[in-house]
């Protein structure tokens, strides 16, 4: 479905994204998780051709078998919606106040599909009810500022299904809703993947969330994918220090925990600029060998992907 | 919904009753004798206490005031002091071409200076928005009487395609058109270069929100984005400019009529405070003050026809 080569993302304080390359198959549930700042966000615009206009991309990207390398803005803009489609993590501010929430959903259908409004009207309404909204019908007439955070996610899902895409990207769709309402909003989005056989990129850097939404995960740190594999293989033997840090330093819901003091991956994610040479981890890395910082590791093969680490590197 | 638009009507009637007091306070303790002006200094004191009386001058204040303003309620402003025939007469002739004038250049800045500040913030930091953005500096700039008297120069002393002033009256309906287009442009010009700005800015305001990002990410076009989504959002501050550049435009009038030798309600003014007309004067200010009260009473019924979140509205 989506399938990436050496995509890198220049910017001019440094290099958002390095040479990432991943592939989500059909209807494939695939996480993405790393520390904010990692790239996550980038490489999911990068996906709908809306990296800021600062970025610099280079590699290959293709969508559904069609090369969107180098593609412009109107090259893009027929695939948003229709074969790749994204939801963001403050629903909130994501819906035009002015516009009402039947409106919002029916735009596309009227605009994409030319359906007439009647049509569009009863597909908008069938969509909200897909996505667990309660009294749609309802909702319909009503404006953004009448709905939870939660309700708006659910009309943002809506509006991301409403061409049918391929591909749905949620770059922390949880992020800003309390702990239950995001637990129902991950398992929606579960679901509705495996309804309609849709290829869903789970950012977040909830790995218990992750856990339950995905089959497959994608770990990144500092631009760079530093590990993939099946989500339950790379939770439970991780290879990379960094995912095995970020591991450890998961909040637990274990009240016995809390009190203790957390875990955390020692130091802070440096800014672009000052990203180290190699591994981008060196400088933080417990595990560090004198080469790290100066030379890139490869990715090695791992139980169920790869990790791209020195310690790695078979023996010679 | 119906509530708020009371409470803002009930503000509206509030607020023209408490010009009208000021404006009454202020012409009452203006220095000058209307008996005086209109008699002469070689009236006896008994003409001049005759005169004061039948002009009701020997009331008390607040008498005074409650029959100008239900007089004035009526239309009925009394009468000028200095063409003695009724003030309401005065501005009746005269008020057409003062209206004519402003919903002229309203109009010609509604029409030039969105589609300019919207075109701008498309193309935020191209040439286009550069260009728009350098005009509309020169435009804000310049006076509007320098404006006028460029305009003259140029269209009516140099090209001759038009008048450089007067009027000729409604029963010329053309010459009457065109007497007014330079002094319709030279009001617009500073106008529209004023929300052009506005507008860019306030759309490149909108521009950063998240759901233009969402808009962007449904695959919309461009253009839908900038007109269906942009724009819209971006009203509240364009509709509140509008309205304080009515006013602008209203007392802008006094000047250009003057430039234009036009015979509006500006010229009025200037000749009435040259003569101490004041009743006159008092008038004029009262209507000044109650056009510029009225638009923006009609900003705030847009704020609530824009916005559904001011009010509450329920579906
Ligand atoms: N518009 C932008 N301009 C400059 N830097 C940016 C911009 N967007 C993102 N970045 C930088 O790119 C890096 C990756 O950011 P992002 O993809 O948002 O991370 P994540 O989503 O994993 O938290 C960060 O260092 C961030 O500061
Ligand atoms: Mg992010």
């Amino acid at each position: 479905m989506i399938r990436v080569e050496g995509l890198s993302a220049a910017l001019p304080q440094g290099q958002a994204l390095r040479d990432v390359s991943l592939s989500v198959a059909r209807g494939e549930r695939l996480g993405l998780v790393g520390e904010s700042g990692s790239g996550k966000s980038m490489l999911g615009l990068a996906l709908m051709g809306m990296v800021p206009d600062a970025a610099q991309l280079s590699g290959r990207i293709a969508l559904d078998g069609q090369d969107m390398t180098g593609a412009t803005e109107a090259a893009w803009q027929p695939l948003r919606a229709r074969k790749v489609a994204m939801i963001f993590q403050e629903p909130m501010t994501a819906l035009d106040p002015l516009v009402r929430i039947g409106e919002t959903v029916m735009e596309p259908l009227i605009l994409h599909l030319k359906m007439r409004r009647r049509d569009a009207r009863a597909r908008a309404l069938d969509l909200l009810a897909e996505t667990g909204l309660t009294e749609p019908e309802a909702k319909m007439r009503q404006y953004p500022h009448q709905l939870s955070g939660g309700q708006r996610q659910r009309v943002l899902i809506a509006l991301a299904l409403a061409c049918d895409p391929g591909v749905l990207i949620a770059d922390e769709p949880t992020t800003a809703l309390d702990a239950q309402i995001a637990l129902r909003i991950t398992d929606l989005l579960v679901r509705l993947s495996r309804d309609r056989g849709m290829a869903l990129i789970f950012i977040s850097h909830d790995l218990a969330a992750v856990a339950r939404a995905t089959e497959r995960l994608a770990v990144m740190y500092g631009g760079d994918l530093v590990e993939t594999g099946a989500t339950a293989e790379v939770l439970a033997n991780p290879r990379h220090p960094y995912t095995q840090g970020l591991i450890a330093a998961r909040p637990r819901p274990d009240p016995a925990m809390i009190r203790k003091r957390l875990p955390v991956i020692p130091g802070t994610v440096p800014t672009l600029g000052d990203l180290p040479r190699g591994c981008r981890f060196a400088g933080r890395c417990a595990a560090e060998l004198p080469r790290c910082a100066g030379t890139r590791p490869a990715p090695w093969p791992t139980a169920s992907g790869q990790a791209a680490c020195h310690l790695l590197e078979p023996a010679p | 919904m119906t509530r708020f638009l009371i409470r803002r009507a009930a503000g509206f009637v509030l607020t023209l009753l408490a010009v009208s007091v000021v404006v009454f306070a202020v012409m009452s303790m203006l220095p000058g004798d209307p008996a005086l002006s209109i008699l002469g200094i070689e009236a006896s004191p008994e003409a001049l206490a005759a005169m004061r009386s039948q002009l009701g001058l020997d009331a008390p204040a607040p008498a005074r005031y409650a029959a100008w303003a239900l007089g004035a309620l009526k239309g009925d402003f009394g009468t000028s002091y200095a063409f003695r025939v009724p003030v309401g007469g005065l501005i009746a002739e005269r008020l057409p071409l003062t209206l004519s004038l402003a919903l002229g250049a309203m109009a010609v800045t509604l029409v030039l200076a969105p589609g300019l500040g919207m075109a701008a913030a498309a193309r935020h930091g191209g040439p286009g928005d550069w260009a728009v953005m350098v005009l509309s500096q020169i435009g804000i700039a310049v006076p509007a009487f320098w404006m006028s008297i460029l305009l003259i120069l140029l269209f009516a002393v140099r090209l001759g395609w038009l008048p450089s002033g007067g009027f000729p009256g409604w029963d010329q309906p053309l010459a009457a058109l065109r007497a007014l287009v330079l002094p319709v442009i030279a009001l617009a010009l500073v106008q529209s270069a004023v929300l052009a700005r506005v507008t860019r800015s306030a759309a490149l305001e909108v521009m950063r929100l998240d759901f233009v990002r969402t808009a962007r990410a449904t695959g919309l076009p461009r253009r839908r984005i900038l007109w269906r989504h942009v724009l819209p959002n971006a009203l509240i501050p364009i509709v509140t400019i509008i309205g304080m550049q009515f006013a602008a435009i209203v007392t802008g009038t006094v000047v250009i009529e003057s430039v234009f030798s036009l015979p509006g309600l500006g010229r009025l003014l200037l000749q009435s405070i040259a003569n101490r007309d004041l009743i006159t004067v008092q008038a004029l200010v009262l209507l000044f003050a109650a056009i510029v009260v009225t638009a923006n009473f009609l900003v705030d019924l847009a704020y609530v026809a824009i916005d559904p979140r001011l009010t509450g509205r329920q579906s």
